[in-house]
């Protein structure tokens, strides 16, 4: 009897506390996101799965390995303990799988109008103003953000799931499961929120300017491209070489066209490896106590600012840009500036179809795109070195 | 408080400058890359052509060959 009554008192239900569960209905929630929604099922899955796991008592799947005191191992620690230690602790996920987002991305549309630049980096607003957001409500009184937590959550307004995970990790490691799931709902939410804004920013006719055609990128130049990028870099902000270094050497891997093999690896197999290991890691990190305070609802508003004002930036320096340059610009790629690639260069696409039914922008719109890659990743730098 | 604030503005042109200088550079690089590699190993467009233009001649060859093939059978 004394044996059953272990038993029972070992049991889920009787340890599981109010915010275990409270967590476990949030991991079922994202997995109906992922599954029902197709919210950028490929993280939310594995996230919402990492929640549940992490937040089931007695499971131990976060444990800390215990040491004695002669050092030997007496209790080994958790799965999600390892993965997260030695995947997000470190950094190394994120830039695994930016060297896979590098070995996907064609330059192409960016090196044969430069310019394109330019939206890139205006979009990156959305992450400073957001800063200055987390930074004005810790002063109402309303949050408690460090300067590192506000930069860490003003980096969900680079669109760009990788590069959250890796400064969140650096600067704000308890707000990273809040941080990267704002990041990647919001991404998954971008058709939704962009159209409104991209509409009120410009009037009919400039949605209607049709841009002239791209021209043809040598395979000379696209191969020169990510050796500029590492060598610009390497000289001006060594602190995002980290992500840029990755992101070149696997745009190289692809570009150069000999080592097939491994650009491939480095765009599937790794990067779906990577990623299951990612997301549950970051799911890991979606415990009661991290979770369910009002930060994390900050978080979620801050977020959703971050991508707003990145768009309404975006669009108005293609504005601006329209004015100044000789060739016509449409308005509507400077919200793909963002990044989150490939989806805000097909709403800039889809936004400009339904204004004129000929006018594709999908290839101008990757330009902004993958220059809000490089924006994020420089972006990112400078808060490292700024506040790491 | 107004510290903290302060702060906060300066990450905020610290940051937007550092991107939109990076970024300039880069776009300075681009554009003389692209020039140089242009001049020196030629545009790339004629490479694309190049290969269109056999291809309609050949298909015009086949055309004329089966043209005459037909004829020479119906000419019995």
């Amino acid at each position: 009897m004394d044996k059953l009554n272990v038993l029972l008192g070992q049991s889920g239900l009787a340890n599981l506390t109010l915010g275990q569960f409270s967590m476990i209905i949030i991991g079922l929630v994202l997995l109906y996101l992922a599954i029902n929604k197709r919210f950028e099922p490929l993280l939310l899955l594995p996230i919402g799965f990492g929640a549940i796991l992490v937040n089931i008592p007695g499971a131990g799947m976060y444990a800390e390995p215990i040491y004695a005191a002669d050092g030997h191992l007496e209790a080994a620690g958790g799965l999600l303990y390892y993965v997260y230690s030695i995947g997000i602790e470190s950094g190394v996920f994120p830039l695994l799988i930016f060297m896979g987002v590098g070995a996907m991305t064609d330059f192409g549309p960016m090196l044969a109008n430069p310019k394109t630049l330019f939206l890139g980096a205006a979009a990156q607003f959305g992450i400073f103003g957001t800063i200055i957001g987390a930074v004005w409500m810790s002063s109402m009184g309303w949050m408690d953000f460090s300067l590192a937590d506000a930069a860490a959550i003003g980096i969900i307004g680079g669109a760009d799931g990788p590069t959250s995970i890796f400064v969140a990790s650096r600067l704000a490691p308890d707000l990273l499961g809040a941080i990267a799931v704002a990041a990647y709902s919001y991404m998954a939410l971008v058709p939704l929120i962009q159209p409104p804004i991209m509409r009120a920013l410009t009037t009919k006719a400039e949605r209607k300017i049709t841009m002239t055609q791209l021209r043809v990128v040598s395979k000379r130049e696209k191969i020169v491209f990510p050796l500029m990028v590492l060598v610009v870099v390497a000289m001006f902000l060594p602190s995002a070489a980290p992500l840029l270094g990755m992101f070149c050497f696997g745009n190289l891997m692809k570009e150069s066209g000999v080592v097939e093999r491994l650009s491939d690896t480095a765009q599937n197999a790794l990067m779906n490896t990577v990623t299951i290991f990612l997301g549950l890691a970051v799911g890991s990190k979606l415990s009661a106590d991290a979770f369910l305070n009002v930060e994390t609802l900050g978080i979620l508003v801050l977020g959703l600012a971050a991508f707003c004002v990145g768009t309404a930036t975006g669009v108005l320096m293609a504005k601006l840009m329209n004015l100044m340059s000789k060739t016509p610009i449409n308005p509507l790629i400077g919200s793909a500036g963002v990044s989150a690639v490939p989806m805000a260069a097909r709403v800039s696409n889809k936004v400009g179809l339904e204004n004129n039914n000929q006018n594709f922008l999908l290839m101008h719109a990757m330009g902004p795109n993958v220059a809000g890659v490089v924006g994020s990743a420089v972006a990112a730098g400078v808060l490292l070195s700024y506040l790491g | 408080m107004s510290e903290f604030l302060r702060e906060g503005f300066s990450l905020l042109f610290m940051g937007m400058g550092t991107v939109f200088v990076f970024l300039t550079v880069l776009v300075i690089g681009t554009t003389l890359m692209s020039k140089i590699i242009n001049r020196f190993f030629g545009l790339p467009e004629p490479e694309a052509k190049g290969k269109r233009r056999p291809s309609t001649a050949e298909d015009l060859s086949e055309l004329a060959a089966v043209a005459a093939a037909v004829k020479a059978v119906h000419g019995h």
